[in-house]
């Protein structure tokens, strides 16, 4: 384990950071206590979760869904509603959540793996609308636009809560980074860059598009309903355009297809758009026009953007290594020059 | 390039810490601190501009009288805006609220627009035992299922504005029926026929519930059917259409959305042979003449606020507001009686101390601009004669006037109340059918 941390973890610089950052809001609380500070860094765990299962769909395996927040919608309904009706406790009513938006998942999964590029993203853009239409429908059940109100609370106090989505949202990042890192990721990634070769090697594609969209759903379920529980209400915001394309932008800014992307992008602009308050009047202004300056100029991510430049790939074996080594840590091969592919910057030796 | 690049960042990391911390600090005021009330509402919307405006003008008049009596010292207050974005996120609702509490440190809320961000907004105020006075939502159970069943809890919640939508309803019927005997009585009829159109929203299906009971029960009409458009539908042509087919001498109204622009415009477009009554907010809007091109003219809705006098209070306030703000104000400017109830109940107090201020508040009997405000068990604010009665406009040729409680309903005689007025065109085929 010690050699891990020392020999993987602690050798390249985002890895540091990352871990920093990690400890950091553990230690948190031993800092300040202010409800507010801890609210917002708690919102934050949960979409992250959100807006890291949007990656997993869409970022590894290519599925473009423009209506992701048709999982998180439905968790937290299903959250809200099993613990106002049958007065489950969240840990079960989450699970529950989780659960539910694996099936609409499948549901909306299987006439959806027909369609490809903009067909597949226009087909799940309407989901969350016809469950809107639902809620809609059916007000006595649903809670109509007031939503379903009066839930128990995630748990009893906001240090409890903090803890509990920090938590949650290591653990079910860490567990989505390994499903990428592993043989399924791998297919997941071939998937997107070509998936006729894919089949071609006798791998049943359809099966794997299918796993990954319930496994995107299980995440963002997962999320749903933590959020439900927090805020104690389930409502039809929950399932609004904006709120699906909350996701993808946190996604775009953090950086596609690394699952720990988004995690970045959620704890930079979620904090950012708070502290915009203090510009009420062109608060989202703001905030699009910093979105929109930053991706001109790191038009991957930023961390695939601080990645490159911090992080070299050995002209060898492609390693990454820390700027300031001259040799490769793998191989030993001395690194003069940072590898360069297309749309990559690079750095002069 | 890199340069370029990273001047940029740093450029915009700059600026977001200057916007983080350079606002330049008040200086620290002599003499005690002011108390500071936090008005929340969508402040980009009609609605949370009124929250503000309302609870401005109270401020104002407040602070000019030396600010309120706290045991031995007069405090100003002090107003903080809090900007919910609730129609759009209610999350963003709670977390504004969360942090106007424990970074900006108000002493007591009010506001409150959309139920579904209110609902989280009051949750966070009462984790922090804060008065929360809702002035904008109607739902009952923002206090119903809440103050009656958890007490401890939820004892800090109040509401002055609107009354409970239980309550708009009645209001609504009381109308329904004065409208009908006038009906009767103008166009010769002996059983008028009645046509609900609402918006498929849910806070109104428990008033079409009722109607559907009392129209043909209590007031003696007959029920042709309900139409249910969207909340933002763009043509209601089919539904008037149909309204008209069924023979329909009065539309009931429920709207609170844009469609009730849409609807009135094309009511008088279409030449619709029927009245049109009930509950369209957009018709409690100055704006609403030109929006419908004059096409909405009679038509006639519940409301809040009207150039009537209710008290003696009513009128300057009215007049006062739309010369200042060029509106008049919509129900969530109730924050002006609220500021005005908080800031008596703490004199009454002589303290901040939220308990101290909630059995205060539980005592409150004013004599306010909407009537006399009294809140009932569930601290809600009382409806009925004698208390607040609500209103109903009806725009007759450009102007919105006054047409209910009309003198002698329950033994009221509001001042500058006019008669409802039928659209000519309405008479003329119902007359002429007849013939």
């Amino acid at each position: 384990m010690w050699r891990y941390v020392t020999g993987e973890l602690l050798v390249l610089p985002t890895r540091v950071v990352g871990l920093a950052a990690c400890l950091g809001l553990l230690a948190l609380p031993l800092v300040t206590r202010d409800p507010y500070v801890l609210r917002v860094v708690t919102l934050a765990s949960i979409l992250a979760v959100f807006a890291a299962s949007w990656d997993l769909l869409t970022g590894f395996s290519g599925q473009i869904n423009l209506g992701h927040a048709l999982f998180f919608g439905v968790a937290a309904y299903t959250s809200a509603l099993l613990n106002l009706r049958l007065g489950l406790s969240p840990w079960l009513t989450i699970l529950a959540g989780g659960a539910m938006a694996v099936l609409v998942a499948l549901v909306v999964g299987i006439p959806c793996l027909r369609l490809k590029g903009p067909y597949l993203s226009l087909a799940t853009l309407a989901f969350p609308i016809m469950l809107t239409g639902l809620i809609f429908a059916f007000p006595g059940f649903f809670g109509g636009e007031l939503g379903v109100s009066g839930l128990t609370r995630l748990a009893g106090t906001r240090l409890r809560e903090y803890y509990l989505a920090l938590g949650a949202m290591l653990v079910l990042v860490f567990a989505m980074w390994k499903i990428t890192d592993s043989r399924l990721g791998i297919i997941f990634h071939a998937i997107r860059e070509d998936e006729v070769a894919v089949r071609a090697s006798g791998i049943n594609t359809t099966r794997y598009k299918l796993l990954a969209f319930c496994l995107s759903g299980l995440f963002a379920g997962l999320a749903g309903g933590m959020y439900a529980h927090f805020l104690r209400i389930a409502g039809p915001a929950l399932l609004a355009m904006f709120f699906s394309f909350q996701a993808i932008i946190w996604t775009i800014f953090g950086g596609v297809a690394t699952i720990y992307g988004p995690v970045v992008g959620v704890f930079i602009l979620y904090p950012v758009l708070e502290i915009l308050r203090v510009v009420r009047e062109i608060r989202m202004l703001g905030f699009a026009l910093m979105v929109l300056v930053l991706l001109r100029f790191m038009p991957e991510g930023i961390v695939p953007w601080l990645e490159h430049r911090l992080e070299p790939e050995c002209p060898r074996c492609r390693s990454r290594n820390a700027f300031t080594r001259r040799s490769c840590r793998v191989c030993g091969t001395a690194m003069g020059r940072p590898s360069s592919c297309p749309g990559r910057a690079t750095r002069s030796a | 390039m890199h340069k370029v690049t990273s001047a940029l960042l740093v450029l915009v990391m700059g600026l977001t810490a200057v916007l983080a911390t350079g606002c330049p600090r008040r200086q620290e005021a002599v003499g005690p601190p002011p108390i500071k009330i936090g008005i929340a509402g969508p402040m980009a919307f009609l609605q949370g501009e009124h929250h503000w405006y309302g609870a401005l003008m109270a401020q104002e008049e407040i602070n000019a009288a030396g600010g309120v009596q706290v045991g031995d010292t007069k405090r100003l207050i002090e107003l903080v805006k809090i900007d919910t974005n609730e129609i759009l996120s209610p999350e963003d609702a709670a977390t504004a609220v969360e942090k106007a509490i424990t970074v900006d440190k108000v002493d007591f809320l009010m506001g409150g627009f959309r139920t579904e961000g209110v609902f989280p907004m009051t949750e966070v105020a009462m984790d922090h035992k804060k008065i929360f006075m809702i002035c904008g939502s109607a739902t009952n159970e923002l206090l119903e299922g809440r103050v009656d069943k958890d007490y401890e809890r939820y004892k800090y919640l109040f509401r002055v504005t609107p009354i409970r939508s239980t309550d708009l309803a009645k209001v609504c019927f009381e109308m329904l029926g004065y409208v009908g005997v006038i009906m009767r009585q103008a166009l010769g009829l002996e059983k008028p026929k009645v046509a609900i159109l609402a918006e498929r929203l849910l806070w109104n299906e428990a008033m079409i519930a009722a109607a559907q009971q009392l129209i043909p029960t209590r007031l003696g009409m007959e029920l042709v059917g309900v139409w249910r458009p969207s909340a933002t539908a763009t043509d209601v042509t089919a539904e008037l259409t149909a309204i008209k087919a069924a023979g329909a001498h009065i539309i009931f109204t429920i709207n609170s959305g844009p469609v009730g622009i849409t609807y009135a415009r094309q009511w008088g477009e279409l030449e619709i042979p029927a009245v049109s009554i009930g509950i369209n907010v957009e018709a409690q809007k100055l704006g609403f003449w030109d929006a419908t091109q004059g096409y909405g003219n009679y038509d006639t809705t519940l409301n809040t606020y009207g150039k009537v006098r209710i008290t003696d209070l009513t009128l300057p306030f009215y007049d006062q507001f739309v010369e200042r703000f060029g509106e008049c104000p919509a129900y969530t400017a109730g924050t002006y009686e609220a500021l005005h109830i908080l800031a008596a109940a703490i004199e009454r107090a002589a303290t901040l101390d939220a308990d101290a201020v909630v059995a205060e508040l539980e005592k409150t009997d004013k004599h306010s601009a909407t009537g006399r405000i009294v809140f009932d068990n569930l601290h809600d604010v009382t409806w009925g004669p004698g208390y607040v009665t609500g209103i109903m406009t009806q725009w007759q040729d450009g102007e919105l006037v006054v047409v209910w409680p009309y003198p002698g309903w329950q033994g009221l005689h509001y001042e500058g109340v006019v008669s409802y007025k039928i659209p000519p065109r309405v008479v003329q085929y119902w007359l002429g059918q007849s013939k």
